[in-house]
């Protein structure tokens, strides 16, 4: 089966040769490649090749084209460091204060910024092997993208102090992802939304509803008005918020190795499908091939028969560094469970997760 | 101490607690204009109301958000404080301190350093997202006594290991006391990576750090 078809069938209850599998790679792809982490940002060809290069290489299921979360950000001014061979980070926000707010306007993607690059990247991999892998790219969340306009500690005081004014800024950062999805889906390409400073690991569950939900509410409308499903990561702590994660519309909550997955699925998983959450850093950087097999196996074991479907994936996106033995022996384990999944751990082992 | 007293570090701590600098500045003046001790009304007034925070954030009630605000009114008392408090003693030794890399959160750490300075340690602050080999480079650099690192991040944790790992593969581990603390912190895992120390709040800290510079000045006489 390819990954659409193994899709397909997730979605019918058919049955499957295995579970889909997204080791979720992003900068990862320039070591398959073999160029710079930097080379990737600016040039749409070159992030294709090396998302393809990527998926060719370890065969999982989903092309995820992304570098880094401040592309949509710094096509509205912020501006963004590029170190050689690492993954960019905020260098200064578009503004300082509230009072400059009103001086933003939204990103237009055919113009500002990396955008028009990122679109490419997401052309030429639906190009190459669209037909038989889902490409999605990957989208920021307006309360994110706030938060790298305006930086996140002025943020998170004016959500004390003055509330109506992250409503606008996160408004603005909503009009340029909707400008930013609509281009994508122009494309055939499904956005994929992240919005990680929504995390319970940084703001609480009630500012989570308050100020990032209303948003991200009006973008996956927005996306499954043209008939794409959305699924939604947030870093971190996310079990007060998976309720909303769901009300705001998300078809598939991607969780991270910091909340449960058996949890998420008695919570949420009548509503969603789940994928996660092997850990990106300490099991897939850091661990050995053993601990990727055993950890793949207790994440099916956890979430195997939620009642939305499952896919089994890295808590996160995977450190540059990450080895490529870890993401084979990801893919393996996930063939040799097999569908129905085969649970017997005589292969790795006993099932308890390695010591964090 | 006196009931006034009492009352004043009660409302320095409440003012973290509840994010208020307004009272935070109402209080920390109400000290200095009654000539009451400064560095008390620090530990027993804005460092008792940072903990009370940091056990909220622990419990899941305050959120990053809070933590900031609550440091913001801790910074207001600590403006009008900080000129009127005497330091305790001098020369117990040189410390280097940071919040380890990948952490930007750095309230515990400078609270810390205020209060190790106002015990009469010289303190070299590297602020916050620190790579672990430059706690070392710069330990080495001043001769530093003590190491003192900080995270509010679980995922940053592995990088306080790594501090100690780099001491021991130069061969230079008994060089230093490293103590370590920050939220996801606790004793079993600053036994498990060989730290010396661990500190649940700023004030055991600066507890801590007296205890280690004089175990590292009696070590050094013994040896």
């Amino acid at each position: 089966m390819n990954a659409r078809q193994r899709y397909a069938a997730l979605s019918r209850s058919d049955p499957l040769d295995r579970l889909p599998c997204v080791p979720i790679v992003g900068n990862t792809a320039a070591r398959v490649l073999g160029c710079a982490v930097s080379d990737l940002r600016a040039d749409g060809r070159r992030l294709a090749e090396a998302q393809i290069a990527a998926y060719r290489r370890f065969g999982y299921d989903g092309i995820r084209v992304f570098t880094d979360l401040y592309v949509l950000a710094e096509a509205m001014g912020a501006t963004v460091r590029v170190p050689r061979d690492e993954t960019a980070y905020l260098d200064t926000p578009a503004i300082a204060e509230a009072a400059a707010i009103d001086r933003l306007r939204p990103a237009d993607p055919r113009r500002d910024g990396l955008l028009p690059a990122h679109l490419e990247a997401a052309a030429r991999c639906l190009d190459a092997v669209g037909s038989e892998v889902p490409v999605t790219a990957a989208l920021t969340g307006p309360f994110t993208t706030a938060s790298f306009l305006i930086g996140a500690d002025t943020l998170v005081r004016l959500m004390i102090r003055r509330p109506e004014a992250v409503h606008r800024l996160c408004a603005l950062a909503l009009d340029s992802a909707l400008a930013l999805a609509e281009a994508m889906m122009d494309l055939g390409c499904a956005p994929s939304l992240t919005d990680p400073m929504g995390s319970s690991s940084v703001i609480s569950p009630r500012q989570f509803a308050t100020f990032a939900r209303p948003p991200l509410e009006r973008l996956i409308r927005a996306i499954k008005a043209r008939g794409h499903g959305v699924t939604l990561h947030i870093c971190g702590k996310t079990s007060r918020i998976w309720g909303d994660m769901v009300a705001a519309g998300a078809d598939c909550l991607s969780i991270d190795n910091e909340a449960d997955l058996a949890e998420a699925k008695a919570a949420v998983g009548g509503q969603v499908r789940l994928m996660g959450n092997v850990p990106p850093s300490e099991v897939m950087l850091k661990g050995t091939p053993r601990d990727v097999r055993r950890y793949v196996r207790l994440c099916v074991a956890q979430a195997h028969d939620n009642p939305r479907g499952y896919v089994v994936a890295s808590g996160c996106s995977l450190p540059t560094e990450t080895p490529f033995i870890n993401i084979d022996a990801m893919m393996d384990a996930v063939t040799e469970i097999g569908w129905p999944p085969r649970l017997d751990a005589s292969q790795d082992g006993a099932a308890a997760p390695p010591e964090a | 101490m006196d009931e006034r007293t009492k009352k004043l570090h009660r409302d320095l701590s409440d003012a973290v607690v509840n994010l208020d600098e307004d009272l935070a500045a109402t209080a920390a003046t109400a000290v200095v204009a009654e000539n009451r001790d400064a560095y008390q009304a620090v530990e027993g007034g804005l460092a008792h109301g940072m903990d009370r925070a940091g056990k909220l954030f622990e419990e899941d009630e305050y959120f990053v958000p809070e933590l900031l605000l609550a440091a913001d009114a801790m910074y207001v008392g600590l403006g009008i404080l900080r000129p009127h408090i005497r330091i305790e003693g001098t020369g117990r030794g040189k410390v280097v301190i940071g919040v380890v890399a990948g952490d930007t959160h750095d309230i515990g750490k400078n609270l810390v350093r205020i209060i190790l300075e106002t015990k009469g340690f010289e303190v070299v602050d590297l602020g916050r997202d620190v790579p672990p080999a430059a706690f070392v480079d710069k330990a080495k650099e001043i001769g530093a006594d003590i190491i003192a690192l900080s995270t509010l991040m679980t995922t940053t944790m592995p990088g306080m290991a790594e501090v100690i790992e780099i001491l021991t593969a130069q061969g230079i581990r008994d060089r230093f006391r490293v103590m370590i603390g920050g939220a996801p912190i606790s004793a079993a895992f600053a036994k498990r990576i060989g730290a010396d120390g661990y500190a649940a709040n700023a004030t055991e800290a600066g507890e801590l750090a007296v205890r280690l510079a004089a175990d590292a000045a009696a070590a050094g006489q013994a040896a």
